[in-house]
């Protein structure tokens, strides 16, 4: 009898002790554009049999007790951010994916920046402002690619409006040497006194390293109210990299895909 | 002895079945048995099966760039301190002996060693083609070798040229390389020869940054276009009815470790991905691939042993020893 049950108590062991837990991949998001004019749709693929896709429209991180993906999910809402989650029975869950969607804002007839690295042109005079990005590949031809030591922005629009924000996207791909700009300074034009004021700045610091490649958004407010057509924007790419990169020291590259005045 | 029976020492888990409809494996990330202390790996690039049953995997390690392995993943030797590009691997039966060709990166050559190490031949760079000024232009990553003993070279990582020579290393003619027609070519990593169609043998080349094969006749008249969308395929690895391929990463998660294992039947279909999604045509095309398990970082080739088993060598993957997948019935 002990002859044939060590063995086989033996063979259980070696059998279950290499059973090994697994985390899925998040789940796929497609969408045309993060930026829409009245309303976009944004599927979720995930083909993995056992397994289910969460979300959430509200900002929260997505749990088993959020809904579960069964259909395309229509936006409407400026600002809205789905964050979704893969998990199935035996896995890890998935870590969370996200992406903002972002409504247009005024009007703009026209928008004339400095001159982009010739590897990164974009696509065409109306990159900035043609409602198409907000998708994290460096390839993808919606982006400007500089690596210089300021970048100018000058929008246009249709006509005089009151402006309360501005919002401007960018990539983030640290692993590629993108980073977001260390600061950005915006002007509007003031036609009582025929010159540029300065409507807001803004720092960014990058002392962290983020890994994997995403677009992130950043939005100026204005900080009193005022008229005007026109805007200039100037960004100051990174100029020193920060230490636990590779390229510690050296200046980034700094990438924009749209220009949104609110 | 009876009590200990009802209860497993180790609580049971299911193992994560990977892959899809008739190709369906179970992992095993512990499969090598080599003391990392003595033996380390770097990049592991490609692997072959010996006709002793031997599994031979070629590392950029120059403290030993070729491991060897019986199946159940026990070390039996190494050689090899001279590779420092050590890339692509393949395994020729020349006359009853079995010889390797070994494509060096860093070396710009082509080396064909003995199965333990002796340099048999070295092929420079091919200034033939009037295509290269120098040798740094050229980086070779993978051959193809027929049953004639005709050479084929993919300049992978250099000037995508496939690099045809006769078995004494005679200079023959090229093919494939940069440009917007079907016929040429953009990372091409890998290539392989076919005898599927019993009627003509063909070569497949890999087109990486397009996410597709490229088939072409022995002579490199170009015949036609797998589209693998969505995945950077390595080199085919053809083994029976089926061919399989390590997916480095996907298209839409570059550099975020998204690699996943492809398998094509005879007429170029995917039938199963392994970590990776569920294989789907819409129109006859075929969706989007990516992945979705975790097993892997950046996969880079795929061994197929006498028994089905698979053998998956990772790049950049954390210096991992190469996994084994087991056929699930």
């Amino acid at each position: 009898m002990k002859k044939i049950l060590l063995p086989a108590l033996l063979f259980s062991f070696f059998n279950y002790s290499y059973a090994q837990e697994f985390q899925l991949a998040p789940p796929m998001l497609q969408y045309s554009s993060a930026f829409f004019t009245s309303s976009t749709t944004v599927s979720l693929k995930f083909e993995q049999p056992g397994t289910q896709v969460f979300y959430t429209l509200n900002n929260k991180e997505s749990t088993e007790n959020s809904v579960t993906y069964k259909k395309p999910i229509k936006i409407t809402k400026h600002l809205t951010t789905l964050k979704a989650k893969a998990t199935g029975k035996g896995f890890i869950p998935s870590e969370t994916v996200q992406v903002t969607f972002i409504k247009d804002g005024l009007k703009i007839k026209s928008v004339e920046q400095s001159l982009p690295d010739e590897k990164f042109p974009g696509n065409g005079t109306r990159t900035l402002f043609d409602n198409e990005g907000g998708i994290a590949n460096l390839h993808n031809k919606n982006f400007l690619g500089y690596q210089q030591d300021s970048v100018e922005i000058n929008v246009t629009l249709e006509k005089k409006e009151k402006i309360n924000s501005l919002l401007l996207d960018f990539l983030q791909d640290q692993g590629n040497w993108i980073f977001l700009p260390q600061k950005i300074q915006v002007f509007y034009f003031d036609d009582k006194g025929n010159h540029y004021e300065l409507m807001e700045h803004k720092e960014i610091s990058a002392d962290s390293i983020i890994k994997g490649s995403s677009n992130v958004f950043e939005i100026i407010k204005a900080s009193k109210k005022f008229i005007s057509d026109k805007l200039k924007i100037i960004l100051i790419p990174l100029q020193s990299i920060p230490e636990g990169h590779p390229g510690k020291g050296k200046p980034g590259w700094l990438f924009i895909d749209e220009v949104k005045i609110y | 002895m009876a009590a200990l029976m009802i209860k497993p020492p180790i609580p049971f888990k299911e193992d994560t079945v990977l892959g899809q409809n008739n190709k369906r494996y179970k992992i095993d990330t512990h499969w090598s048995q080599a003391d990392v202390s003595r033996y380390p790996v770097n990049d592991c690039h490609e692997m072959v099966q010996d006709s002793k049953g031997r599994i031979l995997l070629l590392t950029n390690e120059t403290k030993n760039n070729v491991l060897i392995y019986d199946k159940k993943g026990k070390l039996l030797t190494t050689w090899g301190n001279e590779y420092p590009g050590a890339h692509g691997l393949t395994l020729f039966n020349e006359n009853g002996t079995e010889v390797l060709f070994i494509c060096d990166n860093s070396r710009h050559q082509v080396i064909k060693t003995t199965i333990d190490g002796k340099v048999l031949m070295v092929l420079d760079y091919p200034k033939e083609t009037g295509q290269y000024s120098k040798a740094e232009e050229y980086i070779p990553t993978e051959t193809a070798i027929t049953p004639d003993g005709d050479i084929y070279v993919a300049d992978g990582y250099g000037k995508d040229f496939i690099i045809h020579y006769d078995s004494q290393g005679r200079y023959i003619n090229y093919f494939g390389g940069r440009g917007d027609e079907e016929k040429h070519l953009l990372n091409a990593h890998g290539i392989c020869l076919d005898f599927r169609d019993s009627g003509q043998p063909n070569l497949i080349v890999t087109s990486r940054q397009q996410n597709a094969f490229k088939r072409y006749t022995l002579k490199g008249e170009y015949i036609n276009t797998i589209s693998l969308t969505g995945a950077w395929v390595c080199r085919p690895v053809i083994k029976g009815d089926y061919l399989y391929s390590a997916v480095l990463q996907t298209n839409s998660r570059q550099g975020q470790q998204s690699g996943f294992v492809t398998i094509l039947d005879k007429n170029y279909k995917v039938v199963s991905n392994l970590a990776g999604s569920a294989p789907n045509y819409t129109n006859g095309q075929l969706d989007e691939m990516y992945q979705t398990i975790k097993c892997f970082d950046y996969p880079h080739d795929v061994c197929v042993d006498d028994e089905e088993n698979l053998y998956i060598a990772q790049w950049n993957s954390g210096k991992v020893y190469p996994y084994k997948l087991s056929p699930v019935i």
